[in-house]
């Protein structure tokens, strides 16, 4: 109906919410598109009803905001690898030697964004439609920007490899870990309805048995895989903040599943588990 | 008790800053001393100790942020007081060649002119409980000026101190090490001048809002 009116405010960018009554804290009620209007209406009173509209700003599909962040990494991480680029910051390439622990660093990086590409457009189900369009520029440039500080630091010339033992144990810890990732996303699927319900529901399974966001412990874990190959500060520091961002989600999503599964109203009550990182939290 | 720590605070913070207050005076005092003495070449070694002092207390400033003994975001104070401590650390004390250039002087008073209003500003409000009309509008429009000036003179310096960090070394960590790891300061410094793209516009028109938010205030009451 407003798209009627102005032709900018696209439906997804649209937030319809009740006004808040005035002494009352919390967020306001978001006005469902499954429901009707008459929905909202108290009983008795008339068919009038008062909304609230915001505007989301321009908007962006959350599949083509994933896909833009994980296509820089993936074309960036190669161009290290292959091109001789190094010159350009004054190192001289024309004879180094390309060590095997940088050619499988530069497989499984790639491996990985292709697969973060992949469950993209065919395992997630996401709950908001859409993102703001600011955090494509914000996203990519954390991606694209990482990316390439570690790109540059494990593909350079004067590169100081670790023992064969201690890649390979990264390597296959982190492809484990990878693997178990993607196991973990699946379940989060099948939590949700194709019709789109996006409610929550308290997960099971595998390792989602012990810890809430197992999904995010396992891409933790598989970073870590790949910086035990490859030893670069660059690398830990990605670890690092990626951790601290993943934890930050974990927290809110824990503290939302266990505040919605109280155990009161024949809820079911949310289980002890640990929040991501067992055995640290 | 509660109003006795409130008490130490207060007096703490007004001490603070009319000490600060203190050093910038005498920087600026010193500056036009020695232009008038002896033109801008010589600005940078009649201001130096008290510049250092004074800009360096301002570290100061993000504890009490992180603390909560004052309100201000950490994220406007840490940037602003980030370029603050490059510039005269890692730019003019590292880089003499940089302290004879004329953006030194306008440096030199953007910096202590800004600062001087500012200082004196918490101060009245922690020692007196209220700042007069006069300075609050100081406060808040003088940036107009010397915010763009300040600006220009940060990154003016930066940009002619590049050949001499190249040349240097001064500062890098180069490989090959264990940790594969690597520091280059004159890639450190673009970076910095990178950051002043986006950080500008971003600082000045925070300044902007809270010029709004302040004199309508004024005017309100």
């Amino acid at each position: 109906m407003i798209l009627k009116k102005t032709k900018k405010y696209y439906p997804s960018r649209q937030r319809l919410t009740l006004p808040t009554k005035p002494g009352v804290s919390g967020k306001p009620v978001v006005l469902s598109p499954k429901s009707k209007i008459s929905d909202y209406c108290e009983k008795g009173t008339s068919d009038n009803l008062t909304v609230v509209f915001k505007d989301l700003g321009p908007q962006v599909l959350y599949s083509t905001l994933f896909f833009f962040e994980y296509l820089g990494p993936l074309v960036l991480y190669p161009l290290f690898y292959y091109l001789p680029l190094y010159k350009y910051f004054g190192y001289d390439d024309t004879n180094r030697t390309i060590h095997p622990v940088q050619t499988y660093a530069m497989y499984y990086w790639c491996l990985h964004y292709s697969k973060r590409i992949l469950e993209t457009f065919f395992v997630h189900r996401f709950s908001h439609a859409t993102s703001p369009l600011s955090n494509v520029f914000r996203n990519c440039l954390y991606y694209w920007t990482f990316g390439a500080y570690i790109a540059y630091y494990v593909n350079h010339p004067l590169y100081t490899p670790v023992s064969e033992t201690q890649w390979k144990i990264g390597f296959a810890f982190g492809l484990l870990c990878q693997v178990s990732n993607l196991y973990c996303h699946i379940i989060l699927r099948n939590l949700r309805s194709p019709s789109g319900n996006g409610g929550y529901q308290i997960p099971k399974g595998f390792l989602f048995n012990i810890v809430t966001c197992a999904n995010y412990t396992t891409e933790i874990y598989q970073w870590l895989g790949f910086n035990i190959a490859t030893q670069t500060v660059a690398g830990y520091v990605f670890l690092v903040v990626a951790t601290a961002i993943m934890t930050n989600w974990a927290m809110g999503k824990h503290r939302r599943l266990r505040k919605l599964f109280d155990g009161k109203e024949g809820r079911p009550k949310y289980p002890r588990r640990w929040v991501i990182l067992p055995p640290f939290f | 008790m509660a109003s006795f720590f409130s008490t130490v605070k207060r007096i703490y913070l007004a001490i603070y800053n009319w000490a600060v207050f203190t050093g910038w005076i005498q920087v600026l005092i010193f500056a036009i001393k020695a232009l008038n003495e002896s033109g801008p070449a010589a600005v940078y070694d009649a201001v130096e100790k008290p510049l250092q002092l004074a800009q360096t207390a301002a570290i100061l400033e993000i504890i009490h942020g992180l603390i909560g003994l004052v309100r201000s975001p950490v994220s406007a104070t840490l940037p602003q007081i980030g370029s603050r401590l490059f510039v005269t650390w890692g730019i003019l004390h590292s880089f003499p060649e940089t302290r004879t250039h004329i953006l030194v002087s306008s440096l030199v008073i953007s910096w202590s002119l800004t600062e001087i209003i500012r200082y004196s500003f918490f101060g009245m409000k922690e020692a007196l409980g209220f700042t007069p009309s006069w300075l609050l509008w100081l406060r808040y429009s003088t940036f107009l000026l010397l915010y763009p000036t300040g600006i220009t003179s940060e990154v003016g310096l930066i940009y002619i101190a590049l050949p001499f960090i190249k040349a240097s070394e001064k500062f890098c960590f180069r490989m090959p090490n264990k940790w594969n790891f690597s520091f280059d300061y004159y890639f450190a410094s673009l970076a910095v001048l990178g950051i002043y793209v986006p950080g500008s516009p971003h600082m000045y028109t925070y300044m902007l809002g809270q010029r709004k938010k302040a004199l309508s205030k004024l005017k309100a009451a």
